[in-house]
């Protein structure tokens, strides 16, 4: 079993890496996007330098499915903004939501913006889990 | 040699320029699949001319006009030879006619093979260049995409979006460690553009060149083992002619 902070060394190196940034400034609770100012290719980056670094591959589209949890659109985000279902599968990708807080006022296409390097060494952990056989 | 342990995919490399590109690929110690839609026997012809001067290569048919074609023929290089480092972006086709006289599927289906080819090769293999952190990519367009010619609206205007598109294409893979560059050959005879030398020897096509000569496949493969290679490891998003000048002239040069 792999040491989850090779995880946590790998995905920060990456996201460095990726954006120009210091290692030091890649904290695990700063969000990709929105703090750290990750764009499309710069997640894409990302993602294939973690695949390089620790043999996991993540496709940029399983970002948002892995967010989602195979709920349906119309189940998840109805009128855009983000249902209670949603809100409640999104604790267990990205634990720092709170959904009394959010209840009502988050829009699913904002989402993204809250996905912090944290949550990104989870995926990368559990993706590494699925991996290894039973 | 410059290209050892190299893996190459060249598109359309049965004849003309392709080949010269494939031989030449070889010559610097490259592996090279010789991809051929229907000309099977040229292939052949040019894998037979690789291994006689000591190279590795395969033939693998594909029409690169199709997307799932091209994947198969990327899939069969990296399958067949190990690997891939390099893919040359070469096959096209003509259908020069007057837009007026143009039927609709002259300009698509010429579309289809000279920027839908460099499009699904380049998307097909793209995944593995990223992954590997290492590829170049070299399309071979040319100067018609720049410029303009009686009766080639079509094939210029393929060549104008493989420009366009190599420019946009280098810059989403330069993070990724993979370049992307474009030859634009001037007149280079071969069956592609017999049409236009075929009247009067071409004399009338020589008269507008600076050089007075017509290029030869060589003078395009050598640019484009090139910019393949690790020469030009910082050169990315830049299209190149090669064309005895011709494109550097306002009209012809001089009062007729």
């Amino acid at each position: 079993m792999t040491d989850q902070n090779e995880y946590a060394d790998a995905v920060r190196q990456a996201v460095a890496n990726a954006l120009g940034v210091d290692e030091d400034e890649v904290t695990p609770d700063a969000t990709l996007m929105d703090d750290l100012g990750a764009e499309s290719i710069d997640l894409l980056d990302i993602l294939f330098r973690i695949e390089r670094a620790v043999g996991v591959k993540i496709q940029a589209s399983d970002l948002g499915d892995e967010i989602q949890g195979g709920i349906p659109d119309e189940e998840f985000g109805a009128g855009d903004i983000v249902s209670r279902k949603g809100l409640e599968h999104l604790t267990t990708v990205m634990p720092q939501i709170d959904p009394d807080e959010h209840e009502g006022k988050l829009r699913a296409e904002e989402v993204i913006m809250h996905f912090t390097v944290h949550n990104l060494t989870d995926m990368v952990s559990r993706r590494s889990g699925e991996r290894e056989p039973a | 040699m410059k290209l050892d342990g190299r893996i190459a995919l060249v598109t359309g490399a049965s004849r003309g320029i392709g080949r010269s590109i494939a031989e030449a690929l070889a010559v610097e110690g490259a592996a090279v699949a010789v991809n051929y839609r229907s000309g099977a026997a040229a292939a052949d012809e040019t894998v037979q001319a690789i291994e006689a001067a000591g190279g590795r290569a395969i033939a693998v048919q594909g029409d690169v006009a199709d997307f799932a074609d091209s994947e198969r023929v990327v899939q069969a290089t990296i399958d067949g030879l190990g690997g891939l480092h390099i893919l040359i972006n070469n096959a096209g086709i003509s259908r020069d006619a007057l837009i007026y006289n143009m039927r609709p599927e002259d300009w698509l289906d010429v579309m289809k093979v000279n920027f839908g080819g460099v499009f699904n090769c380049t998307k097909a293999s793209m995944g593995h260049f990223m992954a590997e952190r290492d590829g170049s990519i070299v399309n071979i367009s040319s100067v018609m995409g720049q410029r303009g010619w009686l009766g080639e609206s079509n094939y210029a205007a393929s060549k104008g979006a493989v420009n366009a598109f190599t420019r946009c294409c280098a810059m989403e893979l330069a993070r990724f460690g993979v370049r992307v560059n474009a030859v634009l050959p001037g007149f280079v005879p071969t069956e592609l553009v017999e049409g236009l030398v075929a009247k009067d020897g071409g004399k009338g096509i020589l008269k507008q060149l600076p050089m007075r000569q017509f290029g030869d496949t060589d003078d395009v493969s050598g640019l484009t083992v090139f910019l393949a290679g690790p020469d030009s490891k910082y050169m990315t998003g830049a299209l190149f002619t090669v064309d005895g000048g011709a494109s550097a002239m306002l009209g012809t040069g001089a009062p007729l």
